[in-house]
């Protein structure tokens, strides 16, 4: 039994056939080519495969498919452009932010959605917003710092 | 009650393998435009090596980072590096490099040397440019050097160069020897905050001060420190593969614990630049030893909040709390829970 899914990724919409038990992230990845979602642990602990859900951050790995039918997927791919990057990619940049890069998609997510619904947070509240995205290399300091500077307006 | 502390430990480390040979090289060719290619094995796994080895190659031979284009880790086109470990990649790569870059800059001093009417060794280069070192104004642009190299003389400008560093083993009956050809230092402070009913501890601060001869990166070295910082704090305090009868019994990130940014604490770094006649442009390493001070200077300062020396690792809260109650026993009357002032018994 297929599933026809159809949802607004990135602000286009998306018709696509799945299985009813697969997850959004593999959807993602596998049916539609967007490669930019990292698979992590597969079991919620990680965060790499962090999506923004109707402006919320779901881990796409633990998403049944279906559950995103008529909603808005925002992935790395619709958060800036190489040629226009978006104010926390730059930062991130700027600040030494990522080392390997594994937890960046979904590390930036999560501080997309912080700062658009509290564009002026402190660091205890850029901590925990991204206490769900685990990062092995960077000790978290330069995220913070990268993040607190976006929502100062101190992007480079 | 909560009882704070501060610990510190220092920790010297060895960069490279120890005695066993662990060479690098690499290849460089200058364009003519003034640009320049490197091929090295070294891997960036992310530490930024990549960047840091431009950078040197850039100084080698006096051109704009910018115009310097890496190709790294393909077994089919560079030639060999051992490895991103043993905190060697931007000592023994970079000094294959910066050969590498000395032969081709010997093939431009010899062709600008006919221009500017004195020997090759008496030019340098720097930001594009060839001149004399006692007379700086009198100078040719290294693009047109290196065009008229290849164009004129017949002399591409390439470089190959390797390094490994000049060890001995030990040996077994003295055990002197020199296994390595370069050391770091460094020191790091942590403060905590120990719970006496429940035996968590939270850090609350960690200095970090490192030796890694000249920072080539200087941001890419804090990057180092703070991330070895956090991998120490979750060696300190959370981090513990089970094993039972040879099998992992923690396999997920939910019960093996990685520290998450709740977890690790404000990190003041400090570089202590001591450049090593030996290194790079005086290089040395940071990846490994930002990580070593940071577990026992986390037990010492909870020896400092409590009175308890934690000699097994992870210093969970079920063995701080197990700890506690040895020292009551053998203390009866005198608990740490006991005293206003904070200060352990000791």
């Amino acid at each position: 039994m297929t599933f026809h899914l159809r949802f607004w990724l990135n602000g286009q919409e998306v018709r696509t056939e799945v299985e009813p038990d697969e997850t959004l992230l593999w959807v993602l990845r596998e049916r539609l080519n967007m490669t930019g979602t990292k698979v992590g642990c597969e079991a919620g602990d990680c965060g790499a495969c962090t999506v923004l859900l109707d402006g919320r951050p779901v881990t796409s790995c633990l998403l049944l498919a279906p559950k995103a039918h008529g909603r808005h997927v925002v992935t790395i791919e619709g958060l800036g452009s190489p040629a226009k990057l978006h104010p926390l990619q730059q930062a991130f940049i700027t600040y030494g932010a990522l080392q390997c890069g594994f937890c960046g998609p979904g590390m930036l997510l999560s501080a997309a959605a912080l700062l658009t619904q509290n564009p002026h947070p402190t660091e205890r509240e850029v901590r925990e917003a991204i206490a769900g995205n685990l990062c092995r290399c960077t000790g978290y300091q330069k995220i913070v710092q990268a993040i607190l500077a976006v929502s100062r307006g101190e992007v480079p | 009650m909560k009882k704070r502390g501060r610990g510190v430990a220092w920790m010297f480390y060895p960069i490279g393998f120890t005695a066993y040979a662990n060479p690098s090289a690499a290849f460089v060719k200058v364009n003519q435009d003034g640009s320049a290619v490197v091929w090295t094995g070294a891997t960036d796994v992310g530490q930024g090596s990549t960047t840091a080895l431009a950078q040197i190659a850039a100084d080698a031979l006096g051109i704009p980072v910018e115009l310097v284009t890496m190709v790294t880790s393909d077994t089919l086109q560079t030639p060999m590096d051992i490895g991103s470990v043993a905190s060697r990649v931007t000592y023994i790569a970079g000094n294959a490099i910066v050969r590498a870059c000395e032969m081709a800059k010997q093939i431009l001093f010899e062709v600008a040397s006919e221009e500017l009417g004195i020997g090759p060794e008496g030019l340098e280069s720097r930001n594009g440019w060839i001149f004399v070192r006692d007379f700086p104004e009198r100078r040719v642009r290294l693009a047109e050097i290196a065009r008229k190299a290849e164009v004129v003389k017949g002399r591409p400008v390439i470089g190959a160069g390797s390094y490994n560093p000049p060890t001995t083993f030990l040996d077994p009956e003295t055990g002197h020897g020199k296994p390595y050809n370069t050391y770091v230092y460094a020191a790091q402070v942590a403060e905590v905050e120990v719970d006496t009913e429940t035996g968590e501890v939270k850090v609350l601060r960690i200095a970090a001060v490192h030796d890694c001869g000249r920072a080539i990166n200087p941001l890419l070295v804090e990057g180092q420190i703070e991330g070895g910082v956090a991998m120490g704090l979750g060696y300190a305090l959370s981090e513990e593969m089970v094993l039972q009868e040879g099998r992992v019994l923690n396999t997920k990130l939910a019960d093996y614990l990685v520290p998450t940014s709740l977890d690790v604490p404000p990190i003041d770094v400090e570089i202590v630049e001591v450049p090593d006649p030996t290194g790079p442009f005086g290089a040395k390493g940071i990846g490994e030893p930002s990580l070593l001070p940071t577990a026992p200077a986390i037990v010492n300062a909870i020896y400092d909040a409590v009175g308890v020396r934690i000699r097994e690792l992870p210093a969970t809260p079920e063995r701080i709390l197990m700890a506690l109650r040895e020292k009551e026993k053998e203390q009866p009357g005198r608990s740490v829970r006991d005293r206003e002032d904070g200060r352990p018994e000791k």
